[in-house]
């Protein structure tokens, strides 16, 4: 608190520790695409950047302003829609426009729609503003395929981003160049909406969340501190709405719809919305998940839903919120006492849950088969799905994982309890 | 001269149930003012109507000669006066720094302002911990004000209402709940930070009132049956009807 | 006039059936605070059921045990999930309600696939009951209606004339007092959700037949019974009541009447634009009543929530 602000570690009051993370995070992100070089991997990494920007935005109104929208999906549609306009206009006028600058206009747009649709909807917290949300939100999808002329209808809009003025020679017609302008933004919209939380606005959108009422006692309109983040919400949904825009270079009805804004809510309550990672683990983990489970089986929109209904009732925190309880123990420097008490669980649990799985997957090869094909293949191996062998193997092996684990627990919570008190662990 | 409060005929029905039935009261600058009354006089009531978190059927309210018709709280609280809440109303999930650091933000000049960095401002941050200091919380600076016990979260809400730097601060029922040396602690914070401020308490512990409280107030039904210092109302028939002669005598 | 006839009794279906939906949720609304996202997706369990069930054992005992079930199912939900997430607040209330929404819907989808399933109106009822100047009004949306109404007064008698209706309307309002005067409001609480979902679990297997058994069916109705119990007011019967009746006509009535905005403003007097391909105004000029007849319930609950947020029926806040 005392002492000089300038001093050899700290050059202009930052020190180290604080820009540590962004620095390790700049490195890694350049380096991704030398580690996974195939396309559609890039794909996936420019959908995760996307993914990460719009729900670290929808956080800022509910884990930071404790407001639930479910129609925020709009505000990404419309910069997207914006974002594909200006791209044709540059195109047809040859404005000399730079392709990194197009998610500004994604993001004004953004802006804009919630200044609107803010002034009204922001009296009131809680179910009357989730219920306005979703309104507004099918009332402007509707639109989207009544307005044909802005919105495109059931086909939507497209635009090619290849005819911005070339920066530095490059025309972005690879998907890694794509990536990096993506990347940038990226970097440049978490550091914005990091240094957000650390504003007035910022600190104060916190504070009307726990307690309104307190709020307007220490001179602030809970109305407007609420405004504020709904429309700063609104032009980073707009930006990642652009970055959106230049990625798939068309927008469809699909992005504003009902689907995508629970789609980011899940999103964000499962990455932890109480954490400013906790979105940005969530973004992450579930691209990988719906990219892979896509990939092998069909009852991926099963297995998320009891994923997401799981954590709601054990985790609510999220997975920010699982790694957070660990804090204590990191604090106390006893982290190390919880490694071989979870390096135990790791086959149960991956046994049990694979077990589980499969016979999710064996019912719904039994039940929807055309008849007389009972051959399936699950994790490598082909056998028929009617065989009551399988069935039994299945079925057996499952129960042995579960029962193992529970076995586990009582272990889990003697260790955890050691981590975490200052006596514990002492042999 | 302005009175630093002034209430005329202040009345609040709901439907056909009169709550306050015309008050009239003048409070001076720097003047500590206490009411007190029987359970369901309509202390709270007044309190809500004085800081605007409900509006009166009838009747004005004054602060430094300015009539707050209209007004809602934030407006009020801008205007310097700041109220505490009979239950502990602060912010659980923030740090008890944070809570005392937005309780600062407006009134150091922040407003609305979402371009400058709160870590960066030293005014702020040695503020914050100078009232944190006052209010003896210090020890507790880091931890979330929802874990603090009864009386720190009392000794919080009290820092909350100060920090603005209103010079009217209101206190509802600062001592409820608390034990003899709790109270005596809250007593002398409350005498240390309202000093050059006008203060106007809502309380129950006769003791804490006699002891702090220029003038008196009694609040019987929804009216005001006696004003005055300590020994004039203790004095008062009426008064002493309205306890039942019990409660003024047996504390002492 | 002949079309006003019909699309009234089309109207009053449609109307009634939300009501269905709404009044299980307004009720589980304010006496729990849990707007229940899953609502709709209990109404097409109903569906699915009553077509399973009706397979083995005819309509008529689809009718009696579907609910039943989807109600146990039902009170299931609310005891061993609801009650666990209620701690964690409104908001997690509603993401679990939102999950098991999604969750549902994967699930029925995994029973009994993607596709619509041939669930048919009974034979004993398939047949048309009268018509006016041609269409044929079948007798099955009339029993549709008295289903309906039935209900509606079944409701009404057992909320306001007997005691278990009376302590459960003091509950409402008040839970904490009730439980202190030693009911068992935890066990009121699991009824009431399981009867709201019952009721949910009806509509679902008599609007089966009509209105088609597949998997996105309660997404198409979900949001429509929040635009419903909003604007009739959370926790008022009446509220729902008339304000199911209302979107039922407003959708039924747009959804023929080819009104085209065009018409309007050549009336006011704007000029069509002459190159109409292109014109980016063009839109206007192509919009029909029957279009926005979907969206004009939400165009409606926007409008209620600003000027009205208690909804039309019920006095304090939301």
């Amino acid at each position: 608190m005392t002492g000089t602000t300038h001093s050899f570690s700290r050059p202009f009051g930052i020190s180290l520790r604080t820009v540590m993370p962004w620095l390790v995070a700049t490195i890694v992100l350049l380096l991704l695409p030398f580690v996974f070089s195939a396309n559609s991997t890039i794909t996936v990494m420019n959908q995760m950047a996307i993914t990460i920007i719009f729900a670290l935005a929808y956080n800022m109104l509910l884990g930071q302003g404790g407001m639930l929208s479910f129609g925020h999906a709009v505000f990404m549609g419309i910069g997207g829609v914006f974002a594909v306009h200006v791209m044709s206009y540059v195109e047809v006028s040859g404005a000399p426009l730079p392709l990194p600058l197009l998610p500004i206009f994604g993001g004004l747009a953004g802006l804009i729609l919630a200044c609107i649709i803010g002034s009204f909807s922001t009296r009131q917290a809680g179910t009357v503003f989730a219920m306005i949300s979703l309104g507004v939100g099918e009332l402007i999808a509707a639109c989207s395929l009544i307005f044909v002329a802005f919105f495109g209808g059931e086909t939507g809009v497209s635009a090619d981003r290849t005819y911005g003025l070339p920066v530095f020679g490059v025309e972005f017609l690879r998907q890694s160049e794509v990536y990096y302008l993506i990347a940038g933004w990226l970097l440049l919209s978490v550091l914005l909406m990091y240094l957000y939380t650390r504003t007035p606005m910022g600190r104060m959108a916190n504070a009307v969340r726990d307690n309104p009422e307190r709020a307007e006692f220490l001179g602030y309109s809970a109305r407007w501190v609420r405004f504020y983040s709904f429309i700063f919400s609104g032009f980073f949904a707009g930006i990642a709405g652009g970055l959106f825009a230049l990625n798939y270079e068309i927008m469809t009805t699909e992005n504003m719809s009902l689907v995508q804004s629970g789609k980011i809510l899940l999103i964000t309550f499962l990455g932890g919305m109480g954490f400013f990672v906790g979105p940005i683990i969530g973004a992450i983990v579930f691209t990988l998940l719906t990219t892979v489970l896509s990939r092998y089986t069909e009852l991926g929109a099963l297995y998320i839903g009891t994923i997401f209904v799981l954590t709601v009732m054990y985790c609510p925190r999220g997975l920010a919120g699982l790694l957070m309880m660990h804090e204590p123990a990191y604090r106390l420097g006893k982290l190390r006492l919880l490694i071989t008490p979870y390096l135990k669980l790791v086959i149960p649990v991956t046994v049990a849950v694979l077990g589980s799985a499969a016979v999710f997957e064996m019912l719904f090869h039994v039940r929807h088969a055309p008849p007389g094909d009972h051959k399936m293949g699950l994790y490598g191996i082909t056998f028929d799905s009617h065989s009551p062998v399988a069935w039994g193997v299945v079925i057996i092996v499952t129960l042995a994982a579960i029962a193992v684990t529970r076995a586990l627990v009582p272990q889990i919570n003697d260790a955890w309890h050691d981590a975490n008190t200052v006596e514990g662990g002492a042999k | 001269m302005n009175h630093a409060l002034e209430l005329s005929d202040l009345k609040k029905s709901y439907g056909k149930a009169e709550i306050i039935r015309g008050v009239d009261l003048k409070i001076d600058k720097g003047e500590r003012h206490a009411i007190i009354g029987p359970n369901g006089a309509g202390k709270s009531t007044l309190f809500n109507l004085i800081t605007r978190r409900m509006a009166p059927t009838e009747g004005k309210v004054h602060l430094h000669g300015q009539d707050l018709h209209g007004f809602v709280p934030f407006k009020v609280n801008r205007m310097g006066l700041s109220r505490s809440f009979q239950i502990s109303n602060i912010f659980p999930r923030l740090s008890v720094f944070e809570n005392v650091r937005c309780a600062l933000l407006y009134s150091m000049g922040f407003k609305y302002s979402f371009w400058t960095l709160v870590d960066r401002s030293k005014p702020l941050t040695e503020a914050a911990d100078a009232i944190i200091e006052q209010i003896n919380l210090t020890s507790r600076r880091d931890l979330p004000a929802g874990v603090l016990s009864y009386a720190e979260q009392r000794a919080l809400e009290i820092g909350l209402t100060i920090a603005g730097g209103a010079d009217v601060v209101m206190l509802d029922e600062p001592t409820a709940g608390m034990s003899n040396t709790e109270t005596d602690y809250i007593v002398d914070l409350i005498r240390k930070v309202t000093i050059g401020k006008t203060l106007v308490m809502v309380e129950h512990d006769m003791g804490v009132v006699f002891g702090l409280a220029d003038r008196i107030s009694v609040l019987v039904y929804g009216q005001i049956v006696a004003t005055g210092t300590p020994e004039e109302v203790r004095a008062n028939p009426k008064v002493q009807e309205a306890y039942l002669g019990t409660a003024i005598t047996a504390e002492h | 006039m002949d079309l006003i006839l019909v699309n009234l009794i089309d109207g009053l279906v449609t109307g009634l059936l939300l009501f269905m939906l709404s009044a299980g949720l307004t009720l589980i609304f304010s006496m729990m605070g849990v707007l229940n996202f899953a609502h709709a997706s209990f109404y097409m369990l109903g569906a699915y059921f009553g077509y399973q069930i009706s397979q083995y054992m005819g309509f008529w005992m689809a009718l009696l045990f579907a609910p039943i079930i989807v109600g146990i199912f039902g009170a299931g939900v609310e005891r061993y999930g609801l009650r666990r997430v209620h701690q964690h607040g409104h908001v997690a209330e509603l993401i679990f309600t939102f999950g098991l929404a999604l969750l549902i819907e994967e699930a029925v989808q995994f029973f009994w696939g993607k596709s619509q399933v041939p669930f048919m109106v009974p034979e004993a009822l398939d047949f048309a009951l009268f018509s006016i100047s041609g269409n044929a009004i079948p007798a099955y949306k009339v029993f549709m209606i008295f289903i309906a109404i039935g209900i509606f007064a079944g409701l009404l008698y057992v909320l306001t004339k007997t005691r278990i209706g009376m302590i459960i309307q003091a509950a409402l309002s008040f839970p904490r007092t009730v439980e202190a005067l030693g009911h068992n409001v935890p066990l009121i609480f699991m009824c009431v959700f399981g009867v709201g979902t019952a009721l949910a679990a009806v509509a679902g297997v008599i609007a089966g037949p009509v209105l088609g058994t597949f998997p996105g069916m309660a997404f198409v109705l979900g949001s429509i019974v929040f635009v419903t119990i909003v604007i009739g007011g959370l926790g008022s019967l009446w509220g729902a009541l008339f304000a199911s009746l209302l979107i039922g006509w407003m959708t039924t009535f747009a959804a023929s009447y080819n009104v085209g905005l065009a018409d309007i403003l050549t009336a006011i007097g704007i000029s069509k634009p002459a190159d109409m391909a292109n014109s980016p105004w063009r839109d206007f000029w192509q919009i029909t009543l029957s279009q926005i007849g979907p969206i004009l319930p939400y165009l409606l609950m926007v409008l209620t929530l600003i000027f009205r947020p208690h909804g039309l029926f019920r006095k304090g806040g939301l």
